[in-house]
């Protein structure tokens, strides 16, 4: 059945394909003619092609039928030390017999596997380096433990240039028999922010009015899928309403299921320009980052998350009160 | 609106009261023989434990009776002087306006030795002189301290309330109020508060807050069985505490799971300290203290545990500085509620994820993020291809139906989809990740 989903339709199958990461496509390639390579690490925001290129360098590698020797796990989804033991172990000990002499495991989102987990992979790689080839996938390769690190290849992907972007969706415009206007083009390429995923799935979006695509269409897509939570969040804070924003940002934890990572960082990025006196955007760095970190250590994202609005509710109500 | 259902609900006539019926029959009894002169015994000692009604029905009959009630309690000074300038002047007169009256000592057993010295001899002499009927309260009438007072007064029992009194006078309440309230959960409020009418009153009315039904799934979430004090009492504790030392005793006196009491102050520490000064400070301590709890959970190291509860009671009794004071009722954690409301849309929603992350070589968790919500759009504007991903991702029915599709006849679905759709389900409802396919 033909993939649905444009961003998987048209993700490449070769490293040939591939049109940006010039660089990291270029070793990649290099591996897939020698047919050999180390332990990888790749580093890189999301929708930058991480997981293309390792499904690509597999695929030259291995050719079509590499399924066999490539296994694809989502280190957020099977994380944990059993799974590094089990499923992990299973597949890296077992020799392949064929002309390359070693499997690839894939693990994507590898900064998301705890620091014991991460401590048991990296015995996994050790022993059974002969066999298979691990790639690590990561956002952020500051979160992979140093010993890993120290074992593999890295490899950093940047966001999408701009005119790469276009130049992707153009074409899948073109086979989609979507009419794209310039305005709408250049307004999906600014809101990708370097997303090739976030393109693609913007544009299928806005495709789906079956309509020409303009900016208006783009923002109205592009509203939807993020609508502007945490401004909303900030603004009832700033008001003291803070059993209200409390409740707002419950339901943005539990219902819409977003990180508390991810919403800290974008109150984050607000605390410079909100309009509270400037020695509080200081203390309320500072909160933050106490917070980010007690996050990592596993901390209720509500209980600490609320403790930061209430510290904002109470700079908002001195900037009133001066 | 908000009083305490305590005081709104208040019984002001006796056969208003639940329970203790015959008990109440002994008083009007008793009352009826004073209308021929001072009877033999001039006081009567009502003693039982908290919440049966003592103080409520003689109330009740000073109201029914038309007669003047003076009331000393706890809160006032009982040393010699001040007794007999209160109740040594209402023993001896009667009311301006030739009304009879009615003289309640509140409480006795809470008479204080040093500080209220000569008070049960004041009390004795009183009530052997007294020329109006005098009735005192006890929640443990064989304190020694009060020995003399047994003596010269009638004991009267009060009993602990059953589920058969009980119940059927909380279900009039509801029905004033307005909410439905399943029969088992007023039994299990009953239970747990061992027949104490206050508090199965003030555990009613924080359960039932801001809602028109109560089930006793959501009662039981209250979790506590050799119950000191309610919850209610503890956080009340933990909000106007003047020590730490005093609010430290909170986790004490509430038998509640820790996890849950670390809920119960979350969720009101906003409604009750009004102040952006006191709630700032008392939701860092509150974070705090969830710090300390996480770090326990980690390390298993319990000796921690202090360190997290301190924070939770008394950090939070310390933020209180400029909160203006107002009643405020305690309210049921909503998170909880909120929880496992959503568990069944949650459910759906990670299997989605499961669902994309098998197809987009993504993972559940990003999935929800990075295709859901245009997929959520797509369908709403554009059935044809909103079915088409539908199908491609194989959902079951139930993830289908939530995201607003009418599942597809299968006559419709060719023999191949109809395999693919079924691997596609045993692929995401395996609970080990598989290999992925992919898709070209």
């Amino acid at each position: 059945m033909e993939s649905a989903m444009w961003s998987e339709k048209y993700r490449p199958v070769i490293l040939a394909e591939m049109r940006n990461q010039v660089d990291v496509v270029n070793r990649l390639k290099r591996f897939a003619e020698t047919k050999a390579m180390p332990h990888c690490l790749f580093a890189g925001p999301p929708g930058s092609g991480k997981t293309t290129a390792a499904l690509c360098l597999a695929h030259d590698l291995f050719g079509e039928r590499f399924m066999d020797a490539f296994l694809e796990l989502n280190a957020s989804d099977a994380r944990g030390i059993d799974v590094i033991r089990t499923t992990v172990k299973e597949f890296a000990r077992i020799a392949t017999i064929s002309e390359v002499p070693f499997k690839i495991l894939v693990l994507d989102e590898a900064d998301n596997m705890t620091a014991d987990a991460q401590h048991a992979l990296r015995r996994t790689m050790e022993r059974y380096t002969d066999t298979c080839r691990f790639v690590l996938s990561c956002n952020y390769s500051g979160r992979i433990i140093e010993p890993i690190q120290s074992r593999c290849a890295i490899f950093r992907f940047v966001p999408l240039e701009a005119e790469d972007v276009s130049a992707y969706v153009k074409i899948i415009a073109e086979k989609e028999h979507v009419h794209l206007t310039e305005p709408g083009l250049r307004a999906l390429t600014s809101a990708s922010e370097g997303d090739l995923r976030k393109a693609i799935n913007t544009l299928q979006g806005a495709s789906s009015l079956g309509k020409p695509i303009d900016e208006k269409v783009v923002y109205e897509v592009v509203g939807k899928a993020k609508p502007d939570d945490v401004q909303e969040l900030l603004d009832v804070a700033a008001k003291g309403d803070f059993l209200k924003a409390r409740e707002k940002l419950r339901s943005m934890l539990v219902q819409q299921g977003l990180s508390g990572k991810d919403i800290l960082k974008q109150i984050h990025s607000e605390i410079l320009r909100m309009p509270i006196p400037e020695k509080s955007k200081i203390e309320l760095i500072d909160a933050a980052g106490e917070i980010d970190y007690r996050l990592i250590q596993g901390a209720d994202e509500e209980v600490q998350l609320s403790s930061l609005l209430a510290h904002l509710a109470l700079a908002s109500s001195q900037k009133r009160s001066s | 609106m908000n009083a305490p259902w305590t005081v709104k609900h208040r019984p002001k006539m006796l056969a208003d009261i639940a329970g203790n019926k015959p008990t109440i029959q002994q008083i009007l009894d008793w009352l009826e023989l004073w209308e021929k002169g001072p009877p033999k015994k001039r006081a009567l000692l009502l003693h039982g434990p908290p919440g049966t009604g003592k103080t409520v029905s003689v109330e009740a009959a000073a109201n029914e009776r038309d007669l003047d009630l003076v009331e000393i309690n706890a809160s006032d000074k009982r040393n010699r002087d001040a007794l007999e300038k209160t109740v040594g002047l209402a023993t001896r007169q009667s009311d301006l306006f030739g009304r009879s009256r009615l003289v309640l000592i509140d409480e006795v057993d809470g008479i204080n030795l040093s500080e209220d010295r000569g008070a049960v001899d004041t009390i004795v002499r009183l009530v052997e002189d007294t020329q109006v009927p005098v009735i005192l309260t006890a929640n443990d009438p064989w304190d020694p301290k009060i020995g003399p007072i047994r003596n010269a007064t009638t004991m009267i029992e009060y009993r602990r309330l059953g589920l058969r009194d009980a119940v059927p006078y909380l279900k009039k309440i509801c029905q004033k109020e307005g909410v439905e309230v399943e029969e088992q959960a007023l039994r299990l409020i009953v239970d747990r508060n061992q027949g104490d009418m206050r508090s199965i009153m003030n555990d009613l009315q924080v359960l039932t807050s801001g809602r028109k039904k109560l089930t006793y799934e959501e009662t039981t979430w209250l979790g506590f069985r050799d119950r000191r004090a309610s919850i209610f009492d503890a956080l009340k504790t933990v909000f106007t505490s003047p020590t730490c030392l005093q609010a430290r005793r909170a986790t004490d006196m509430a038998n509640v799971d820790l996890d849950m009491f670390f809920e119960w102050v979350y969720e009101n520490a906003p409604r009750q300290l009004n102040d952006p000064r006191d709630l700032s400070h008392a939701m860092s301590a509150l974070a705090q203290a969830d710090l300390y709890h996480v770090r326990i959970d980690r390390t298993r190291a319990w000796e921690l545990l202090p360190y997290a509860l301190e924070m939770e009671t008394a950090g939070v009794a310390m933020s209180k500085e400029f909160t203006k004071p107002a009643w405020i009722p305690m309210k049921f954690p909503e998170r909880i509620q909120l929880l496992s409301r959503t568990r069944k849309k949650r459910a759906i929603e990670a299997e989605l994820g499961r669902s994309i992350g098998a197809r987009c070589h993504i993972s559940s968790r990003r999935a929800i993020h990075h295709y859901l919500p245009y997929i959520k759009y797509i369908l709403e504007k554009n059935a044809t291809e909103g079915d088409r991903i539908v199908k491609w991702l194989g959902l079951s029915e139930d993830a289908a139906e939530y995201l607003g599709v009418t599942p597809t006849p299968a006559e419709e679905s060719t023999v191949v989809e109809k395999v693919e759709k079924k691997r596609a389900k045993t692929r995401t409802t395996a609970a080990k990740p598989r290999q992925k396919k992919k898709t070209v």
